[in-house]
């Protein structure tokens, strides 16, 4: 697939002249009934984590809250004693979401880290270095795509187990951040397409393999890098299964987990969802964060991946 | 269109095309990297064998044992895929995770194909699609509690709306009727933009002159959406499809929050199902052996997936 | 080869945590001092029994007990998984229906030596609550507490339909009428139009009010109604009890009390299954949507919370074709088989099931403590604040209870029944066929 932002003149160009028609204003018509239905869920989700929890019953479907207040985001910011988060509809039990937040960032961090890093080397050794056997390696390792996660999510747990690490980040990102075919395929792709002439420039120069792929072509790429980076990272920060099996101890905790885990922790009368909705809060904010610095790159980035 | 040639600009990625390295590998002059190229794959190589490869077959081996995390597996034969065939639950997880992506995988291609149609056709604002991607970039856990709360029976939002125009309360998740469609129903929100972005990327590569001449022929919009873009955009959609349907047949985080399972296994899919007999009945060796069958499923559609994908770079260049 | 591949990959990984700080090996264990994990689901015990931790402390400086409390619905599933990954608690909250699976699988301490050792005195606990816990000899938990049914309304909406609580105290049950307890039901349900039940025009399904409020995620035993109701029907749930191993779930005498909840709902008497919502019952009863449920004993400070505005008391379980009967059921203490910190958890759990800590619990009033002395005194707590609680210890006075069942597989049981139980109040089966079918599936996991 081809990026648009290389070509002119076949984007706005050419609709200033469409004037408005009974179709194109339906069609507008539609896309803002979509982008509501698309957001207002979240003003939702603010709305209520600035409702008291008392006033649950009384004032659960009004515009705005009688009574707004800080009280839950404080309690799920383990900023309050536990009696008051329990007075404020909580189970008193310790939460601490900037740890989680934190973690979250650690984990999807590491991850999208190592993974591409790990995953350009071989996609570059796949597209440009010559060995015995290469493509034949190359076909088993792309047949990992065929073995879907649930699969190994079972003898993972047992091996992350068997070696101690469960609890730990080692543990957790284990699994992810050696190889995943996709992005070794997605870049080898990518390192093809790239002229050769740069690099043997580079070789005549007396420049080793790992001096080209790392002072050459690493740079060069920077664009699809960021792109499988940012969509492993995104993939890896709404990670549930997996970091709940291997790092449920609060040191390890990321916020998906943290969130269901806060969801047991509530009374059991009915859930605490003032406090829930204030997590909630917590972790779409650093999505609204990454969204606004790098939007436009993530949104092009789906231009030609988001194959995964 | 084009693209092929247009190799210049290391901002032009795709449209090369792959083969088995046969043209871009051709050697100018005998050389061997050998030793660089074990060291560039040395990660990526243990990546592979010890957590693709390692633990497909120990999946395979415990799906033959008595396994339960607790006690040490002790080899069973078939006795798991015996007792799978005669085990209602397991049929019953299948058929709801099939109903589920038939309801999911539904809604969420036409919507997205509406959307990606509507953007096409009217603006290139990228914050729009940036808005729109936003319940894609929220985890699971939080679509599935923001929409458990939203949907609630007594004090949820929806159920309000509903109640003002003399509907009375559903129980959106806790009926066995509507639980599964409306988890699918959650899903497809919070998936339908990104989908949507994916088609209009496709939808992007479509000349435009040939909207123009259409056009200028005097074609309507629907007749141009049926001519040029849905035949146009075939192999992305085919691939988009696919790659929807693996993720959709995977759903278990949602169900983990709202429904988990129920009610009366209204909602237990396969992922759960397996997730439960591994975790809470500690039968590690049954649940490997539902994971085997899932993943011969899966592979399948895997399988189609790669075709596509390797068709699609040519079939757009 | 599997010893070779972890060394590998601890290598591998080991050298990428290194460029990333992320510590890599074994946890560090904290200088000096232990600390245990113990769980338990009751938020409303809580602050009791932090408050035993808080005293098991300062007797004990070097050990500190971290509590994690997780709500009932998710307990079990978050224990399993802990336990699978050889990370459970030191200590937790057990209960009988589930216990002996952990028991089987070797992940539960034998008490028995150190119970003998230390001469702990049994005998001390309400009668019959330590005997659940010991099988062939060996002994799973240290009873702290005791549990029964009874039945909790609104007086006030009660007493508006002429209700008086002289009445309430003597109603009784049968599955084909309803007894005096179904007509007291029709009476306090409630239309829009502040019509009751047994009026006429009667609208079932426009319900302001309804008057009973059953609960329908009850697993396998029905504690919170159908299991009560039915043994005052003459059900009994197995051969014998403890350690049964042939269930009896397709007894008529189930089928009748579960077709009796299934025409509650009928009627417009009781909120329907697939209408639910997150709120439990006891959060409706206590905002005054609904008149009648059945409850037990660990939630009576949830309905005398001076913040509940609702005016409301407790009556004993309705007489049944084979009397009274509540439910009576201890939780017990348990020290997991893999814990670090073995002779700290037992003192842990000694602690917890002693006079010192039990009278902390007592005076919360918040459950009944496990020892005939911490009884006395919750009792009196009780009755300090204003409470009349007493129909939950007149069950045991009279001999009007019955024992949960405990058996293997309890954990797998829970689901076969509660879906079958739940898919007969939504009219998906007919009682007989789909209590005939999960008696069938129990029955086969003892095989």
């Amino acid at each position: 697939m081809t990026s648009t932002r290389t070509r002119t003149g076949t984007g706005t160009g050419t609709r200033t002249r469409t004037r408005p028609t009974p179709g194109r204003i339906l069609a507008w018509a539609l896309m803002t009934v979509a982008l509501v239905a698309t957001l207002f869920p979240f003003y939702w989700m603010v709305r209520t984590a600035l409702t008291p929890a008392a006033d649950l019953y009384s004032d659960s479907t009004g515009p705005l809250p009688q009574h707004p207040t800080m009280i839950n985001f404080w309690r799920v910011l383990g900023l309050t004693s536990q009696e008051e988060a329990r007075a404020a509809g909580g189970s008193g039990a310790q939460v601490d979401f900037l740890r989680y937040l934190l973690n979250s960032v650690v984990y999807s961090g590491l991850i999208a880290f190592l993974q591409t890093l790990f995953c350009a080397m071989a996609g570059y050794a796949f597209a440009r270095l010559r060995f015995p056997g290469r493509d034949a390696v190359f076909g088993v390792l792309i047949a990992a795509l065929m073995v879907p996660p649930i699969f190994t999510v079972l003898p993972n747990f047992v091996l992350v187990k068997n070696l101690g690490w469960l609890n730990t980040f080692a543990g957790m990102v284990a699994p992810s951040v050696l190889m995943t075919p996709f992005a070794v395929f997605f870049l080898r792709q990518f390192f093809l397409s790239i002229p050769r002439e740069v690099e043997e420039a580079a070789v005549l120069d007396g420049v080793g393999a790992w001096g080209v792929f790392w002072r050459v072509v690493m740079p060069m790429s920077r664009g699809p890098l960021l792109t499988i980076g940012l969509t492993t990272a995104v993939w890896a920060w709404k990670d549930y299964l997996w970091p709940l099996l291997t790092g449920r101890e609060e040191e390890t905790r990321v916020l998906t987990v943290a969130l269901g885990i806060f969801q047991q922790q509530s009374p059991n009368t009915q859930p605490d969802w003032t406090g829930l909705m204030a997590g909630s809060t917590l972790s779409v904010l650093p999505v609204l964060v990454i969204l606004i610095l790098l939007g436009r790159r993530l949104v092009e980035s789906l231009n030609f991946t988001g194959i995964k | 269109m084009g693209a092929s040639t247009a190799i210049a600009s290391p901002r032009q990625r795709g449209g090369s095309r792959t083969g088995k390295g046969a043209s871009p590998g051709r050697p100018r002059r005998a050389r061997d990297d050998r030793r660089a190229a074990w060291l560039f794959l040395a990660p990526a190589l243990a990546g592979f064998a010890l957590f693709y490869a390692y633990p497909t077959a120990r999946g395979v081996y415990y799906s033959l044992t008595d396994y339960s995390l607790l006690n040490d597996p002790h080899f069973t034969g078939t006795e798991n895929y015996r007792q799978l065939i005669g085990d209602d639950q397991f049929w019953n997880a299948l058929k709801v995770t099939g109903y589920y992506v038939v309801l999911n995988i539904g809604s969420q291609m036409i919507l997205a194909l509406g959307l990606a149609t509507l953007m096409h056709r009217l603006t290139r604002s990228v914050a729009l699609r940036a808005m729109l991607l936003v319940p894609w970039l929220v985890p699971n856990v939080t679509v599935g509690l923001l929409w458990m709360w939203m949907l609630d029976a007594n004090l949820g939002l929806v159920n309000h709306l509903l109640g003002a125009f003399g509907v009375g309360p559903t129980g959106f998740l806790t009926s066995p009727t509507w639980a599964m469609p409306t988890v699918a129903g959650i899903n497809a929100w919070a998936y339908t933009g990104y989908t949507a972005l994916l088609l209009y990327a496709g939808m992007l590569q479509i000349p435009r002159h040939l909207y123009e001449s259409a056009s200028l022929d005097g074609a309507g919009e629907w007749r141009m959406f049926t001519r040029i873009t849905l035949p146009l955009l075939r192999p992305v959609l085919a691939l988009v499809l696919v790659v929807s349907l693996i993720g959709s047949f995977q759903i278990f985080d949602t169900i983990a929050v709202t429904t988990k399972g129920g009610p009366v296994g209204a909602t237990r899919v396969i992922y759960f199902y397996i997730y439960e007999q591994a975790f809470t009945y500690f039968h590690m060796g049954y649940a490997s052996a539902v994971a085997v069958i899932l993943a011969l499923l899966l592979g399948v559609l895997t399988a189609v997936q790669m075709r596509l994908l390797r068709a699609s770079r040519s079939d757009l260049a | 080869m599997r010893i070779l591949h972890r060394r590998a990959a601890a290598a591998l990984l080991c050298l990428a945590a290194t460029s990333t700080f992320v510590s890599c090996g074994s946890s560090d264990e904290g200088s000096g001092g232990t600390t245990l994990d113990y769980w338990l689901w009751d938020d409303k015990q809580l602050p009791a029994y932090q408050e035993c931790a808080d005293a098991f402390h300062k007797a004990n400086p070097d050990i500190t007990v971290k509590i994690t409390q997780t709500a009932w619905a998710q307990y079990w599933q978050n224990l399993t998984t802990q336990l699978t990954s050889g990370d459970a608690p030191d200590v937790w909250t057990n209960q009988s229906s589930y216990y002996p699976q952990f028991a089987t699988s070797n992940q539960l301490l034998d008490l028995q030596p150190l119970i003998e050792r230390d001469k702990v005195d049994l005998s001390a606990y309400q009668d019959g609550l330590a005997d659940v816990w010991a099988k062939d000899g060996k002994r799973y938990g240290l009873p702290k507490d005791w549990d029964t049914m009874a039945l909790v309304y609104n007086t006030t909406m009660l007493e508006k339909q002429g209700l008086k609580k002289a009445e309430l105290d003597k109603l009784t049950w049968n599955p084909s009428d309803g007894g005096t307890l179904e007509r007291a039901i029709a009476r306090s349900t409630l239309d829009t139009k502040g019509r009751n039940g047994l009026d006429p025009d009667f609208d079932r399904k426009h319900i302001k009010v309804y008057g009973f409020l059953p609960e329908w995620a009850d697993g396998s035993q029905g504690q919170n109604g159908w299991g009560d109701l039915a043994a005052a029907n003459g059900f009994r749930y197995l051969d014998k009890n403890p350690w049964g191993t042939h269930y009896k779930y397709d007894d008529p005498k189930l089928a009748e009390t579960i077709a009796w909840f299934k025409h509650l709902i009928d009627k417009g008497y009781a909120p329907r299954f697939d209408k639910q919502s997150t709120v439990a019952n006891s959060e409706l009863l206590s905002a005054g949507k609904g008149a009648i449920m059945v409850t037990g004993s660990w939630t009576i400070s949830t309905f005398t919370d001076p913040k509940v505005k609702e005016k409301l008391a407790f009556a004993p379980l309705p007489v049944g074709p084979a009397g009274r009967k509540s439910a009576i059921n201890g939780l017990a203490d348990s020290v997991w088989a893999g814990t670090k910190h073995q002779e700290q958890s037992w003192k842990w759990v000694k602690y917890l099931g002693s006079a010192d800590c039990q009278n902390r619990v007592a005076a919360h009033a918040v459950v009944f403590p496990a020892l005939k002395s911490a009884t006395r005194k919750a009792l009196a707590a009780h009755e300090a604040k204003g409470h009349d609680v007493g129909v939950f210890t007149d069950v045991t006075a009279a001999k009007e209870t019955f024992p949960l069942p405990v058996t293997e597989h309890g954990t797998e049981i829970n689901p076969l029944v509660q879906d079958a139980v739940q898919s007969v109040v939504l009219g998906q089966a007919t009682p007989q066929k789909a209590l005939k079918d999960a008696n069938d599936k129990v029955n086969a996991l003892f095989k």
